[in-house]
């Protein structure tokens, strides 16, 4: 451990140093850049009055874009926006989802599945700022982006800006890149519910950096990376632009906040951990009761509300879009919570808490990928098929199969992202009420193809599935021959709180 | 306690008429000096067109209208207040009611909330005025006594507050909500210094005090200025600068609270485990924290709020906003991370409750810093703060001696100290930092040539030292005031029994 800790800090030195140096070689270019770019601003004022001087002074532009520039225009409303979805995109992790799984597993076990949730929070937070939003969201190849962007040095917090939905609409680089670390931090948070109540810490947190990086940042990159609708000027320019993009981008997929990206992700994710470490002790012969259920009900409320951030924040922008989104991230859930609670009364006899918590979440799930392209009735069909699904996923075919999904990650999640992910291929058809594909050449929404659009949904979740499991499982196999992956027989008995930490999460 | 009500309410009866009265003398200059500016305006508008073609540029800026608030600057800070007030309800109470044993858990959250609701009254009568508003170097003026003066209910019109930007003003209402929750949550984080044995009544007077002699003047010292829009000229820089609070004279540093939160705050939970002595039992019996779910609910819940609180402190929805925001993010990851890798060495385990303290101390120390450096500054001071908070509440807690039960000034203290100077040294452009503006008439922004890290440190460390004496003595003589007069502490068998049941007459817990 020790040892650990010296190459760690030895790192993060040189991380500094290097981070340092590289800054003071850009200061040079930009302190060039800014003076040039003060120059043409006041010549746009001065020849206001004569026109025709008006083109020399935009061509003289800088080329790089700057919030406030004439046709780079960061709007505050949206600014204002996306900072507080990102708050409550934080909101939905710490401490929205560590108390929903916290509250489903044993007392003995509470406290450490919180750690999980804080302690993957806070790694892929570092980890996202050092390298994985810029081998997410810089242009690469189709898999995979490049290392522009690490440390977001050389990036001026006043000018740096990406792109949202809308020409000439910009938002500052610090707030996406905030914005998308929320989302690379709860996927990673989520799969914790595959494996609860049974992996050793050290290989947890091994397993999640790892997966962050080998699963989690290039199906981003697949599933969002565009150049953003400014580079769509002509037929000519989209096709280069396209090649720019993402694989799965470059598919047609849509995946408006994460159907794949975060929930077949982590979903399929946590399958594959559960089967490499086993069923917990005792699985199936000792009750393993949820030791609050009010716990994890807080935590529902919070993810829901969170979700708002989640899901209206993906549009990038306070406008018309967002309020698509914000309106089927209510209505959507409220319905599959219904549907879950009506299938449960009518198969089980009784609705409990505990299924009305797990259907809202499998509505948030399924609303995820269709938020802002589908309309209420795709919401309702949609979110109504994933209550009933999910419901027969985490109760009928988890006990045929037999794998110990501790907390219904794979059931939930998976299943429900695949549900809204074909959802929203069906339903963002014009015909629907849907939203259709924007052209961004034409300047207007394009001829929708459905069956195009299945086959594109159908790649995106075929890749995620094969590309996720893949990386999960070999990750585990590796980890399995090398530090172990399972907490002792003895660890479990006694609890992860105990074990793990030397804590109780309770002492009445 | 039936007299001390009746006092009060006298007093405040008084205080609102009085209030009131103020209000209408004021309208009639008012009213005349508005219109008194609309007409030099118009007519330089007109002499504007005549002018010649260089100097054109600036004479419209001041043709122009006045400045409207930009609607999504009052929506972000609209919201920045909500977070904020999240933070101590019902964040901090969660945090501090996790971490006491479970017969005082109730009467730490009820502490937390009546405070919060105290400080908030007060900022309103003269909170805000003392702080805020023009007077010497120290204390402010009493010219927005129960915030006379910031809507004008005839005419629909609101008074306006500076941002950092010039001409870009903020309805003045919004300053005094979001600076309200900064007090309050800050008279909230002291109690954890004496927590499970203060007297509920002492609590209310000390915390009367400390906020009007210690919270309102510092907050003056370090953050009232004249505002951008006051520079107008570059004859007028020193007769502003002049009018500014004295830690803001020297040029000190603080984003967002490092000195007036967390030092200020910190420095007086210390002298109260000082002066109020340890509970009994201390150091014999266990003192486990009896709920850190509830804990760490609460931090996480800080971590969220804490959103509002930092890049709030911008007062715009702008890139320094976002910058703060970042900065918020990562050192919190990074003071939880090394806080539980310093437990894993030194401890043997990782424990939530550390991570928890360390997402804390790392919130804590990038407070000063947030929109003032970098992001490998946050890097570093995220880092930093981790394991000097974890020493702080190891180490130094048994050289002090004192029973800060719930780690104040450990946490707060300690980790506001690390990052205020850290502010001093990663502000630095040559280090990532954004820089200082140096001349607010034209907005310049310090080079990396001109700054001095060694001088803005040494500016940096008075700020704290004043900050730290200044509390101290403060606090210490309005705890003695209070022992004085009414008892600082509960009687012992109430003590054994828990406040719950002896101050509140309720249980926490009836499972």
């Amino acid at each position: 451990m020790k040892k650990l800790m010296t190459v760690l800090s030895m790192l993060a030195l040189f991380a500094v140093a290097g981070g340092v140096g590289a800054q003071d070689k850009d200061k040079a270019p930009e302190k060039a850049a800014a003076e040039a770019k003060a120059e043409p601003a006041k010549a746009d004022a001065k020849t206001d009055e004569k026109k025709d001087a008006a083109p020399a002074a935009a061509e003289a532009a800088p080329a790089t874009p700057k919030c406030g520039d004439k046709g780079f225009d960061c709007n505050k409303g949206d600014v204002a926006w996306m900072m507080t979805s990102t708050a409550f995109v934080l909101l939905m992790t710490v401490p929205g989802l560590a108390l929903f799984y916290a509250g489903m597993v044993r007392s003995k076990n509470a406290l450490s599945t919180v750690m999980q949730s804080f302690a993957i929070f806070c790694v892929v937070a570092v980890l996202w700022v050092i390298y994985g939003y810029s081998v997410a969201f810089t242009a690469g190849n189709p898999f995979w982006g490049s290392f522009d962007k690490l440390f977001m040095l050389g990036e001026d917090p006043a000018t740096a800006v990406a792109a949202t939905f809308s020409k000439g609409q910009y938002l500052p680089d610090f707030v996406y890149c905030m914005f998308q670390l929320t989302f690379a931090a709860i996927t990673v948070a989520l799969i914790a519910g595959g494996y609860g109540e049974r992996f050793k810490f050290s290989a947890m947190i091994l397993f999640s950096i790892l997966w962050f990086t080998f699963a989690y940042l290039p199906i981003a990159h697949m599933v969002w990376y565009w150049d953003g609708p400014d580079a769509y000027t002509t037929a000519k320019a989209a096709e280069e632009a396209g090649a720019h993009a993402g694989f799965l981008f470059q598919k047609g997929a849509l995946d408006f906040a994460g159907g794949t990206v975060v929930h077949v992700n982590s979903g399929i994710a946590a399958l594959v951990c559960a089967l490499m470490l086993g069923k917990r002790n005792g699985y199936g012969k000792v009750a393993m009761a949820p030791h609050s259920v009010m716990m994890t009900a807080i935590g529902t409320g919070m993810l829901w509300m969170g979700w708002f951030g989640f899901n209206a924040g993906s549009a990038l922008e306070a406008n018309g879009g967002a309020g698509i989104a914000f309106f089927n991230t209510l209505f959507g859930t409220a319905t599959a919570g219904v549907a879950w609670a009506l299938i449960e009364w009518i198969v089980k006899g009784k609705p409990s808490l505990l299924g009305i918590c797990s259907g809202i979440v499998a509505g948030l799930v399924a609303i995820t990928p269709a938020a802002g392209f589908v309309g209420p009735v795709g919401a309702f069909v949609t979110c109504a098929i994933a209550g009933v699904v999910c419901f027969f996923a985490v109760t009928k075919v988890k006990a045929w199969l037999g794998y110990d999904d501790a907390l219904d990650t794979f059931g939930v999640h998976c299943i429900g992202g695949i549900i809204g992910s074909l959802g929203t291929g069906t339903f963002v058809n014009p015909k629907f009420g849907g939203t259709g594909v924007y052209d961004y050449v034409a300047n207007k929404v394009g001829d929708f193809d459905a069956a195009a659009q299945i086959v594109s949904q159908l790649w995106d979740i075929g890749i995620t599935l094969v590309w996720s499991g893949g990386v999960a499982f070999i990750i585990m196999l590796i980890l399995k021959f090398t530090i172990g992956i399972r907490a002792s027989d003895d660890d479990q008995q006694e609890g992860l709180d105990l074990a793990d930490h030397g804590e109780k999460a309770y002492n009445y | 306690m039936k007299k001390l009500f009746s006092i009060f309410s006298i007093v405040a009866l008084l205080a609102v008429a009085a209030g009131a009265n103020a209000q209408e003398k004021d309208k009639a200059p008012e009213k005349a000096a508005a219109e008194a500016k609309a007409e030099p305006a118009k007519a330089e508008a007109k002499a504007n067109e005549k002018k010649e073609e260089a100097k054109a540029e600036e004479k419209k800026e001041e043709a122009k209208p006045a400045p409207v608030p930009n609607k999504g600057d009052v929506a972000w800070m609209l919201t920045s207040t909500a977070l904020v007030l999240m933070m101590s309800v019902p964040a901090l109470a969660l945090f501090y009611g996790g971490m006491v044993r479970s017969k005082n858990a109730l009467s730490m959250m009820m502490q937390v909330f009546v405070v919060f609701s105290l400080v908030t009254v007060l900022w309103c009568v003269y909170g805000y005025s003392l702080a805020f508003t023009e007077g010497n170097a120290y204390f402010g003026g009493f010219d927005r006594l129960f915030l006379n003066g910031t809507f004008d209910p005839a005419k629909g019109e609101f008074a306006m507050a500076g941002t950092f930007s010039k001409n870009t003003p903020l309805p003045e209402l919004v300053f005094v909500v979001f600076q309200a929750t900064f007090a309050a949550i800050t008279c909230c984080l002291v109690l954890g210094g004496f927590a499970e044995r203060a007297k509920f009544s002492a609590v209310l007077v000390f915390i009367t005090l400390w906020f009007t002699f210690s919270y309102a003047p510092i907050a003056h010292m370090v953050w009232f200025w004249m505002g951008p829009d006051a520079y107008t000229d570059p004859k007028v820089v020193d007769a502003m600068n002049a009018k500014a609070g004295l830690i803001w004279q020297w040029g000190a540093l603080d984003f967002a609270g490092g000195t007036v939160v967390h030092i200020n705050s910190g420095v007086a939970g210390l002298v109260g485990a000082y002066v109020m002595g340890k509970r009994i039992g201390y150091g014999k019996e266990a003192m486990a924290p009896h709920n850190i779910t509830l804990t760490m609910i609460g931090a996480a819940l800080l971590w969220t709020g804490w959103f509002g609180f930092n890049a709030g402190s911008a007062l715009e929805a702008n890139g320094s906003a976002a910058l703060a925001f970042t900065n918020t993010y990562l050192a919190t990851a990074c003071a939880t991370l090394s806080w539980i890798l310093g437990e894993a060495i030194f401890k043997g385990k990782p424990s939530m409750l550390g991570a928890a303290s360390g997402a804390v101390a790392g919130l804590v120390a990038i407070t000063p810093a947030a929109g003032n450096v970098g992001v490998p500054g946050a890097f570093v001071i995220g880092l930093g703060a981790g394991l000097v908070c974890l020493w702080g509440v190891n180490g130094l807690k048994h050289l002090l001696g004192a029973d800060d039960s719930l780690d104040v000034f450990g946490v707060h203290a300690t980790g506001g100290i690390f990052g205020a100077l850290m502010t001093g040294v990663f502000n630095s452009p040559s280090l990532g930092g954004p820089g200082f503006v140096s001349d607010w008439v034209t907005g310049k922004v310090t080079t990396a040539a001109e700054y001095s890290i060694s001088s803005q440190l040494w500016i940096q460390f008075k700020g704290v030292a004043l900050t730290f004496v200044w509390s101290a003595v403060v606090a210490f003589i309005a705890y003695k005031l209070v022992d004085i007069t009414i008892g600082l502490r509960v009687p012992e068998e109430e003590e054994r029994e828990g406040l719950d049941i002896t101050s509140h007459g309720e249980a926490a817990y009836r499972i």
